[in-house]
């Protein structure tokens, strides 16, 4: 039940100004692997998932590998990895990866049974800006025809992973619409900050706001 | 658990009720549902009535049943007594509480956070409740609705 969302790699995840403790394509490996831990992945899928070329991949899979934090099997023609749950720093480096690189896919990993009915879903505030402290809430903007009751519960699913309480906003589109007509403060200025975008795209937000 | 459980961890403090105080709170809760409808209100104060109207349900409920919450985490422990009082089911009681959540943080962050539709879903949430206590206390305890 592998769910194929495209990887947004490191942009967002590393907001400009912090620190990244991996390069690029180790954090988007890292990320792919140890936010589902639990799972086998195809050397093939993420190849496409990562959205980096096929040699550089290939290269960071065999390092993890030999450096015994990535498992890798082969069975018949298809070559499988999977974050080694043997290895003696598991445990640490899969709470590293989620609270970075691996919150945002494990957000869009809780909304992916709500996201037909989302057209735009983003983390703003201090986490998306790269300002949060320890015990900052993440706040979630959910664009579409879900309730509070349900993005909520959903996100709510994704806590414990990241360590961190979700809040979550939930506007239909018309209402959001309509807000941003009347020039409504807080929409406006969550428009105008950063976000990483869970669902949907900075164009897909914009033709929202002006439909 | 059950509320004999949260008395003893002093969750709960025992509470004699009478029909006038069960009579007074749902007053209260009726108010409420009117105030959170009043025109022109802003988001953020039609959600916050329409929770007190909730949490005036639930107090009712667990009044009812012999006790109060004591001050620490008090909006938290009445809303989770729904479980043992009118026997809410965990998703409804989570519902509830993440109305709460969401309360706490608009009361002193940004204005505006809170859209129409999540005030309108706190408003049915609230009405449903107090359908579900009025009802709990015909069936459970007619003796104090009887003013």
């Amino acid at each position: 039940m592998g769910i194929l969302l495209p990887m947004v790699g490191s942009q967002g995840i590393t907001p400009e100004g912090s620190v990244s403790l991996f390069g690029k394509t180790r954090q988007t490996l890292l990320a792919l692997l140890y936010t589902r831990a639990d799972q086998e992945h195809l050397q093939e899928s993420l190849i496409q998932l990562a959205g980096l070329g096929r040699g550089t991949v290939q290269r960071e899979l065999e390092f993890l590998a030999r450096a015994g934090v990535v498992r890798r099997t082969v069975r018949g023609r298809q070559v499988y990895f999977q974050a080694n749950p043997e290895s003696p720093i598991f445990g640490e480096l899969r709470g590293l990866v989620v609270k970075t690189a691996g919150v945002a896919d494990a957000l869009r990993a809780v909304l992916a049974p709500l996201a037909g009915r989302i057209r735009v879903a983003f983390v703003y505030g201090s986490v998306a800006q790269g300002t949060e402290r320890r015990g900052s809430d993440l706040d979630v903007m959910v664009l579409g025809d879900v309730s509070f009751a349900e993005a909520s519960e959903a996100l709510a699913g994704a806590q414990g992973a990241i360590g961190r309480e979700v809040n979550p906003t939930v506007y239909p589109p018309a209402e959001f619409r309509t807000k941003l007509a009347a020039k409504h403060h807080f929409l406006r200025s969550v428009l105008r900050a950063k976000k990483i975008f869970l669902i949907g795209d900075e164009h897909e937000l914009a033709r929202l706001a002006k439909k | 658990m059950s509320l004999r459980d949260w008395l003893r961890n002093s969750w709960l403090v025992e509470h004699e009720t009478s029909p006038e105080e069960i009579a007074g709170l749902l007053a209260i809760v009726e108010r409420d549902l009117a105030n959170a409808k009043v025109a022109g209100l802003s988001e953020d104060w039609q959600l916050n009535i329409a929770y007190n109207a909730a949490l005036q349900a639930a107090t009712a409920a667990l009044a009812a049943a012999g006790y109060r919450a004591t001050r620490e985490q008090h909006h938290y422990r009445t809303i989770q007594s729904l479980a043992y009082t009118v026997g809410w089911p965990p998703a409804a009681v989570g519902r509830f509480d993440r109305f709460r959540k969401k309360r706490n943080i608009t009361g002193y962050e940004t204005a505006g956070v809170i859209s129409m539709a999540e005030a309108q879903e706190m408003y049915k949430l609230a009405e449903g409740l107090r359908d579900d206590v009025v009802s709990w206390l015909k069936k459970n305890h007619p003796k104090l609705l009887k003013s």
